[in-house]
């Protein structure tokens, strides 16, 4: 491969974008996504986590033994993670509060672990970061979609700011745990429908 | 926080009322992936209650016995995956020597269950809401028993989905969301349990 | 698999595993004192929601309940924050009481909770968690609880908003 790919960038925005495409890590996306903030906040520690990690398995890839490459990429995930909880619960405790137990559960995140095996152990540093940072804007287009979808219909504000106005009777089933699901399911569906016309062409 | 030292109220808490899977959205990657078929469903959600409860004993073990007194609080979710992975790879090497059987049953499944969030966060969650020794065993059965049930009950839902009619875009994982979002609209029923 | 293959792997797992944890002892040890900040930032801010006039606060205990002492600027005792936990419908509820030296709610704050949206979160709005203002030694029921109850529940959330009204209740009890 080439040195230098912007491709491995925008792959993983759209064409192969984590969640709508590869399906991967769905934990956080459905439990973070009631409000545009919290999901903004979460989209931003995976960027930090997947970028920080690709980089650094990019770069010991060659000094590590294929049979214990997977509870070192372990550590290497889990640190960042670590890095970045506590980063967040010392200048923005906030978003921390609201990140909850998802935060350091992103270790077992699929999609981190997935990207370390196929990608970053076998491509070289930039391509790895530009491969991170791709993945995670996906993977952050994809929890702002649901969250906008979810804060909107149920709490009729977008960031906070009220949109729909006062006389909104909120659709309160969306931002509780059933609307994420019906939410996702409906998104998906969509897609397919495209693809099915694609398909059909 | 659960001050009560009830173990039934902690139980009844993770299995039903915050189930792991349909409340808090945990271990969603092998629900959607995996529960077709109800065999294999039960033998994975067993796998997992067992893993859980001894997986999260030891993590409890591990941050109360040895990284409080030493103030390394912060390595606690380094600590917690490394535990995790390793008993599920020792637990994999045992069933394989004892029986094989066994394990060719669970073929994939095993090293899997290292990657499903519900174990890592019951380990969290029993830190975060400072149980004892015996509620934290209490709490991941709790926790695990819910998401085997989950997974049982959405696989024979499953099974009774492949003859129904389904609109063409839905088929397939869609369907499969919005069934759990019914679920999971019934479980929300149970919020009001903690007054019993 | 060889012997020197596996010593190998032990080797890079266990020196990525001391780098790891040399790397998050820095980051804990730059972080805990913000950490710590932020935390006391929060209790105070909280604490002067309660309690305008008050800048010094300090731990204390009455009747063996422990609670913050407020001091206003002239370093005058004004009153006391005591924070409980209820069970309310959908978990535990959080809540802090300011009473004043006689024992007058001065105001209350709920700091937690897991109520239902829409319904029960609605214990924190002014009409409902702003009537205990001012309360002392009085009914602390709820309207439909006691002919002499002097608080009105929320539509459809009658338990949170009685959870909410008993934990008051309680700890005045406890303190008189």
């Amino acid at each position: 491969m080439k040195k230098f790919e912007l491709n491995n960038l925008t792959r993983g925005i759209w064409k192969e974008n984590p969640i709508f495409y590869l399906m991967l890590g769905l934990c956080p996306l459905l439990a973070v996504s009631a409000s545009l903030k919290d999901a903004l906040g979460m989209g931003g520690a995976f960027i930090f986590v997947l970028l920080g990690s690709n980089v650094t398995i990019a770069l010991i890839r060659k000094v590590v033994p294929a049979h214990v490459r997977i509870p070192v990429f372990i550590v290497v995930i889990a640190t960042f993670v670590t890095i970045i909880d506590y980063s967040l619960a010392a200048f923005s405790p906030q978003v921390h509060k609201n990140l909850g137990v998802y935060l350091p559960l992103m270790v077992v995140n699929c999609i981190l672990l997935g990207r370390a095996e196929a990608f970053a152990s076998k491509n070289n540093v930039i391509n790895s970061a530009l491969d991170g940072i791709g993945m995670g804007l996906g993977f952050t287009l994809a929890i702002l979609v649901i969250a906008s979808i979810r804060e909107f219909l149920g709490q009729g504000t977008l960031f906070g700011i009220s949109v729909l106005g006062k006389n909104y009777l909120p659709f309160l089933i969306m931002i509780m745990p059933p609307g994420a699901f019906f939410v996702i399911g409906f998104l998906i569906a969509i897609k397919n429908s495209f693809g099915g016309k694609k398909n059909a062409e | 926080m659960l001050n009560e030292l009830n173990l039934g109220f902690i139980f009844l808490s993770a299995f039903l009322v915050n189930n792991i899977l349909l409340i808090r959205f945990l271990a969603l990657c092998s629900f959607i992936g995996m529960s077709t078929d109800i065999k294999a469903s039960t033998g994975m959600g067993l796998a997992v209650v067992f893993v859980t409860v001894v997986a999260c004993s030891i993590s409890w073990a591990v941050y109360n016995c040895l990284l409080v007194p030493f103030h390394l609080e912060y390595l606690r979710t380094v600590t917690f995956i490394l535990t995790i992975a390793s008993f599920v790879q020792f637990e994999e090497i045992i069933i394989r020597k004892k029986s094989p059987v066994l394990y060719n049953a669970f073929g994939i499944y095993l090293p899997l269950i290292t990657t499903n969030c519900a174990i890592l966060a019951s380990a969290f969650l029993g830190i975060d809401y400072r149980l004892n020794f015996i509620q934290n065993i209490v709490f991941s059965l709790g926790v695990s028993i819910g998401y085997c049930f989950a997974i049982v009950l959405f696989a024979s839902m499953r099974d009774r989905l492949k003859t129904a009619p389904v609109p063409a875009s839905f088929t397939g994982v869609p369907i499969a969301f919005i069934m759990t979002g019914l679920m999971s609209l019934a479980f929300l029923g149970f919020k009001g349990l903690f007054k019993l | 698999m060889k012997k020197k293959d596996i010593i190998k792997g032990i080797i890079v797992l266990l020196s990525v595993t001391l780098l790891s944890g040399y790397l998050l002892a820095q980051v804990y040890s730059l972080t805990k004192p913000k950490i710590e900040q932020q935390k006391k930032i929060e209790e105070e801010r909280l604490n002067r929601d309660i309690f305008e006039e008050g800048v010094k606060f300090s731990e204390d205990n009455l009747k063996e309940i422990p609670c913050t002492a407020v001091y206003d600027i002239n370093g005058n005792l004004i009153g006391r924050i005591f924070t409980s936990q209820v069970r309310g419908y959908g978990g535990n509820i959080t809540i802090k009481v300011g009473f004043d030296n006689e024992l007058k709610i001065v105001d209350v704050k709920i700091l937690e909770h897991t109520e239902t949206p829409g319904l029960g979160s609605k214990i924190t709005d002014s009409n409902f968690i702003g009537q205990f203002k001012n309360k002392q030694g009085a009914d602390l029921y709820l309207k439909t609880d006691s002919p002499t109850g002097q608080v009105d529940g929320i539509t459809g959330a009658t338990i949170s908003s009685r959870a909410v009204t008993e934990g008051i209740r309680k700890l005045q009890e406890q303190l008189q």
